[in-house]
């Protein structure tokens, strides 16, 4: 469910914790704002502690991020299933290569590049994965829910085709080679830049550059979703003739959110392409439009936050899992028989799905919620009961 | 009172972060241990680290297991034997299950802490982390992949014959044997991607040689059912078919030939068998006229090094199947324990020492019935290739026809053309 109509009901409520004007006394003394403060900071600290494994273990959670936020507004907000997220992020990804690349032969394929700058080809690359959700549109426009799902199926099977085949575009089987990012003249690529005696190598650079692209997209979308076309796309949810019939133009928001999403899986795809520093086509397939699913379901349907720490969820367990194997009860180092990490994680999240849809509708983020809020405001233990909402299902 | 407890912590941050970080360049460079040995990562003064990145969990499941386990027995009697260089080995393994973002995960997380690994399924993702290979990390990998495009690197290196020569082998001994002749056509049934395509480059250049036309069937890893491939084969009147696919492909291949009575022979490469074929409805048929080329002798072979292996294999998991993986993951990993002793003979456990080291290995492996020489990381370590043919009553299903040869087509052929 999401942030905005779980919030209608509590307007008053919302005033009072935070959400309205408020003067800057107020602020100062909610640890609300201190919370943030300290979680921006060690943020910002991170990549001078951290191993590399872990920073770009970070790297692929923030990449999910912006992916499962751009799809929270369509399938959580507007109610529109999605199974294609994988094929807008390959998009964006090999969008990148080609954009960025210079034409070369590699392993006996001539791969075609453009050669752009590649700051330039990143913007082009979100753009183009925009464009190719606005070819879908119509008939995003047109279909609702499950039937949108399964149409979008096609698109995976499209995708992967075209990646394993086009080969000089994509470098079919072993994928290409992404070239690094510059951005006027500094570039995140592996030759180290020492600071304050910590070298820097790709991930360390990348990590304040994906912060900032989850900065922005998290408050893009949040903008979106609680103005106006937010309410639009919720009212498209819970009842598409209600909100036809308060003017809301159902096919055009609908086809809207689609290329907005296709955008952010773009974005995700070419953080993802920067991070693997190649794209391989195996990796765009159907198991991960599953992944995404899975995180907005746990992370909460409808919300930006929700987003955000199923990304942050699902992404990260399976590194956890393999990198402390050695230490956690039941699980066994692989190569030993028993149950393997990764098989754990996938149990995991399996339970966790099934968990969060039994008795946490609203998802980890709202259990966060509900912990920092209750006692503040008696109005909000009512709201669990807001999850029943027939929107859900449709 | 909440204020000034946040303050506080605010504060005990902002010191934290002003202190020291333990990333900080200090104590990176390569050591100087006991007895004069230069050591570099995953090297310390009691134990040697080896990373494995496999796949138990996907789509190469049971050849990851097989190789995993048979390095693990390695590791086992190297320690038991004293170990390399008054040092344990230690293997580090990651399964990926065939996932890009759990490999390169599994390899970034690895690369720190050892020396270098010892087997790494997946040539997409070596081909992913080669850049950060040659560029910065310079460990040894060896990838259990024999695929052309792998070649070049001086530190990934491919152990046996890549696929185009192995497939170059497989049409000489056809013609060898005179199953097929001038002029005759020949099919060749490949998988998309690098393994496929790797091996028709070198069916083209034999077909050339050889005055041959090969006709072309290219299938997807997800294609299980050859019936339109071997109607089409049949239909162009091939001589004998080669196989550069999976287990599956190749199981389906002969069995659908042999009930619509197409009867050529069939060939394929180290990856198209796997000993579980034979227990299928196209055992019968696989045991009629299959072939199967290799750059190791198969574990079920009475030779001393398979014989000894597959004994002591069979002791440690009594459980598991014995396959080609088990000799492929043995050899790998004692080949890596063997360029370790001879970076200890000269005091130098770096990677650089490593790396050294292997390139000096000339004449190894003669045990597993191939001589492979690794002084030249642009050319596959052997050109030969054993012969194989299923057999029910060997362990791991196969015993050999034609010991290591090379073909004369083979010889003249340059890889990666």
């Amino acid at each position: 469910m999401s942030d905005t109509t779980a919030e209608t009901p509590a307007v008053p409520a919302t005033s009072v914790r935070g959400g309205g004007p408020e003067s800057l006394t107020d602020r100062l003394r909610s640890p609300r704002t201190y919370a943030v403060l300290i979680g921006s900071l060690l943020l910002l600290a991170l990549p001078f502690y951290l191993d590399r494994f872990w920073l770009q273990a970070g790297l692929f959670a923030m990449a999910a991020a912006i992916g499962a936020i751009g799809l929270n507004m369509l399938t959580g907000a507007t109610g529109q299933l999605s199974m294609g997220h994988a094929f807008f992020l390959a998009v964006g990804a090999y969008g990148y290569c080609v954009l960025a690349g210079e034409s070369s032969t590699e392993n006996g394929h001539t791969l075609n590049g453009l050669g752009l700058p590649t700051w330039l080809a990143a913007i082009l690359a979100v753009l183009l994965a925009g464009a190719a959700g606005g070819i879908f549109s119509p008939i995003a426009g047109r279909l609702r829910g499950a039937y949108l799902g399964i149409a979008t199926l096609a698109l995976i099977f499209i995708g992967q085709h075209i990646l394993f085949n086009a080969g000089s575009l994509t470098g079919g089987y072993n994928g290409r080679a992404v070239p690094p990012l510059s951005v006027f003249g500094f570039t995140f690529d592996d030759s180290e830049l020492v600071v304050a005696a910590v070298p820097f190598g790709s991930s360390e650079k990348l990590w304040y550059a994906g912060l900032l692209a989850l900065l922005l997209s998290a408050l893009f979308a949040r903008g979106v979703l609680r103005g106006r076309p937010g309410r639009a796309m919720n009212a498209i949810r819970d009842h598409r003739i209600a909100a036809g019939v308060m003017g809301v133009p159902v096919a055009r928001y609908r086809a809207g959110v689609f290329v907005l999403s296709s955008m952010y899986a773009g974005l995700a795809g070419v953080l993802l392409a920067l991070v693997f520093q190649r794209t391989v086509p195996e990796y765009f397939g159907m198991i991960l439009s599953l992944e995404y699913l899975a995180m907005i379901v746990i992370g909460g349907l409808g919300s930006v936050a929700g987003a955000v720490i199923g990304a942050a969820f699902v992404s990260l367990l399976p590194q956890v899992f393999t990198h402390y194997s050695d230490s956690l009860p039941l699980v066994s180092a692989p190569g030993t028989g028993g149950l393997a990490p990764g098989e754990a994680s996938r149990y995991l999240y399996g339970a966790a799905v099934v968990a969060v849809v039994l008795f946490l509708p609203g998802g980890l983020a709202r259990l966060g919620l509900a912990r920092t809020k209750k006692p503040k405001n008696p109005a909000v233990p009512k709201q669990p009961a807001a999850p029943k909402n027939p929107g859900e299902k449709s | 009172m909440k204020l000034r407890v946040l303050t506080a912590v605010v504060a005990a941050l902002a010191v934290t972060l002003v202190g020291c970080s333990g990333k900080a360049t200090e104590g990176k460079a390569d050591g100087e241990g006991e007895g004069g040995i230069k050591t570099g990562p995953g090297v310390s003064s009691s134990t040697i680290s080896l990373g494995v990145l496999t796949d138990m969990t996907g789509v190469y499941a049971s050849l990851g297991k097989s190789v995993t386990q048979a390095q693990q027995l390695w590791v086992k009697q190297t320690n038991d034997a004293g170990g390399i260089c008054d040092r344990k080995i230690e293997l580090t393994v990651r399964d990926h299950g065939y996932d890009p973002q759990k490999a390169i995960a599994a390899y970034t997380e690895l690369v720190p802490d050892v020396a270098g690994f010892a087997q790494f399924i997946g040539s997409p993702f070596v081909a992913a982390v080669e850049q950060r290979i040659d560029g910065q990390d310079k460990g040894l990998v060896l990838p259990q992949a024999w695929s052309a495009n792998l070649l070049g690197s001086p530190y990934i290196r491919v152990i046996g014959a890549t696929y185009d020569v192995e497939t170059i082998n497989l049409i000489d001994y056809l013609l060898a044997e005179k199953r097929i002749a001038k002029g005759d056509k020949i099919g060749h049934v490949y998988f998309e991607g690098d393994y496929g395509e790797n091996a028709l480059v070198g069916s083209k250049h034999a077909a050339k040689e050889a005055g041959l036309t090969v006709v072309e069937q290219k299938i997807k890893p997800t294609d299980n059912d050859m019936t339109a491939q071997v109607a089409a084969l049949k239909q162009a009147g091939v001589k004998a078919v080669i196989v550069s696919a999976g287990p599956r492909q190749a199981a389906s291949l002969v069995g659908v030939a042999a009930a619509t009575g197409f009867n050529v022979p069939v060939v394929g490469n180290n990856s198209a068998f796997a000993p579980q074929l034979l227990k299928t409805q196209a055992g019968p048929a696989l045991l009629k006229d299959y072939y199967v080329a290799s750059s190791t002798l198969p574990i079920g072979d009475p030779g001393d090094g398979p014989a000894k292996l597959a004994k002591e294999y069979a002791a440690q998991y009594p459980k598991d199947v014995l396959d080609n993986g088990v000799v492929a993951g043995y050899t790998a990993a004692s080949l890596f324990g063997e360029a370790l002793t001879k970076a200890c003979d000269d005091k130098d456990l770096t990677r650089e020492g490593i790396d050294k080291a292997l390139l000096t290995i000339k004449g190894y492996g003669t045990e597993f019935g191939v001589t492979h020489d690794f002084s030249d990381p642009k050319a596959p370590s052997t050109r030969e290739s054993v012969i194989m043919k299923p057999d029910a009553g060997a362990a791991g299903g196969l015993k050999v026809v034609r010991p290591a040869e090379v073909a004369p087509a083979a010889e003249s052929f340059t890889t990666g053309s």
